[in-house]
């Protein structure tokens, strides 16, 4: 067995040993594609959330939404949409600078973002404490605490990975070229899509 | 096809006015007009999505 290893060593010495190369795309990064794939199993959880949601709207139906006495404070939440949605110009931002080699918009534009996404959760949360019902109240408070509790879960995960960006920019860690700053541009779209899903989880629940 | 954190920032702007007009309708309206407006602009995102992804499997 030993020998045969040996003879294979010397046979094939400039070969490449060890577990194959990955396959990669051309078009796609294996970590881009990773993120992607995540985000497409996120929306299909959501997707559940919102179908409890309408299942619950249409068969209760009734005459108000919130149904009585239930009430929500859209416009706070307005404020808190517009502070999230904002959260994604500093993220992109933060990104840009990076792009043209700007280490000092990198940092600004990654604590900007983790300020403004942990404005959003301390005033979902200060919501919480003053909105009058709880998760237990009627199938309305069952799902109006799931839905905004799942996103809120979300949006403490990207300022985890957000956390995480920022503690490595501020060591120097990222670069102008595309492989030297993946470690920010990932958290960046699952922020976004966080974003995106806010705006339909407001529109839903608040307004419609 | 390039998939990037601009791409994606792009559907977020994309997808924060399309959110402002069905906003705007509901609020002048009622909710089932923003509704049915908020449908409209799903499925006609969804027919330019689908009409995308036909041109770029005739090009490769």
């Amino acid at each position: 067995m030993e020998s045969a290893t040996v003879a294979i060593g010397h046979g094939h010495a400039e070969e490449h040993h060890g577990p194959p190369e990955a396959h990669e795309s051309s078009r796609i990064d294996r970590q881009t594609l990773g993120i992607l794939l995540f985000i497409v199993s996120e929306v299909m959880l959501f997707g559940a959330f919102f179908a409890a949601y309408f299942f619950l709207r249409v068969v209760v139906d009734p005459p108000t939404w919130p149904p009585e006495p239930f009430e929500l404070p859209v416009a706070v939440a307005g404020i808190n949409t517009a502070i999230l949605v904002s959260s994604s110009f500093t993220i992109h931002y933060a990104l840009e600078a990076i792009r043209r080699g700007n280490h000092a918009g990198l940092k600004l534009g990654l604590v900007l973002t983790w300020m403004l996404g942990a404005s959003f959760l301390f005033i979902q949360v200060n919501e919480y404490v003053h909105l009058g019902f709880s998760a237990r109240d009627l199938g309305f408070g069952s799902i109006f605490y799931s839905l905004t509790g799942l996103h809120g879960a979300h949006v403490f995960v990207g300022l985890l990975l957000l956390s995480f960006a920022t503690i490595r920019a501020f060591r120097g860690h990222f670069g102008p070229e595309a492989k030297d700053h993946l470690g920010v541009e990932l958290p960046g779209i699952y922020w976004h899509f966080v974003d995106v899903m806010w705006i339909v989880v407001y529109v839903t629940v608040y307004i419609l | 096809m390039k998939i990037s954190e601009e791409a994606v920032f792009r559907w977020v702007v994309i997808v924060a006015v399309a959110a402002v007009s069905v906003i705007g309708l509901t609020l002048l309206t009622r909710p089932l007009v923003g509704a049915i407006w908020g449908a409209v602009l799903v499925c006609a995102a969804g027919w330019r999505g689908y009409r995308w992804i036909a041109c770029k499997r005739r090009e490769s």
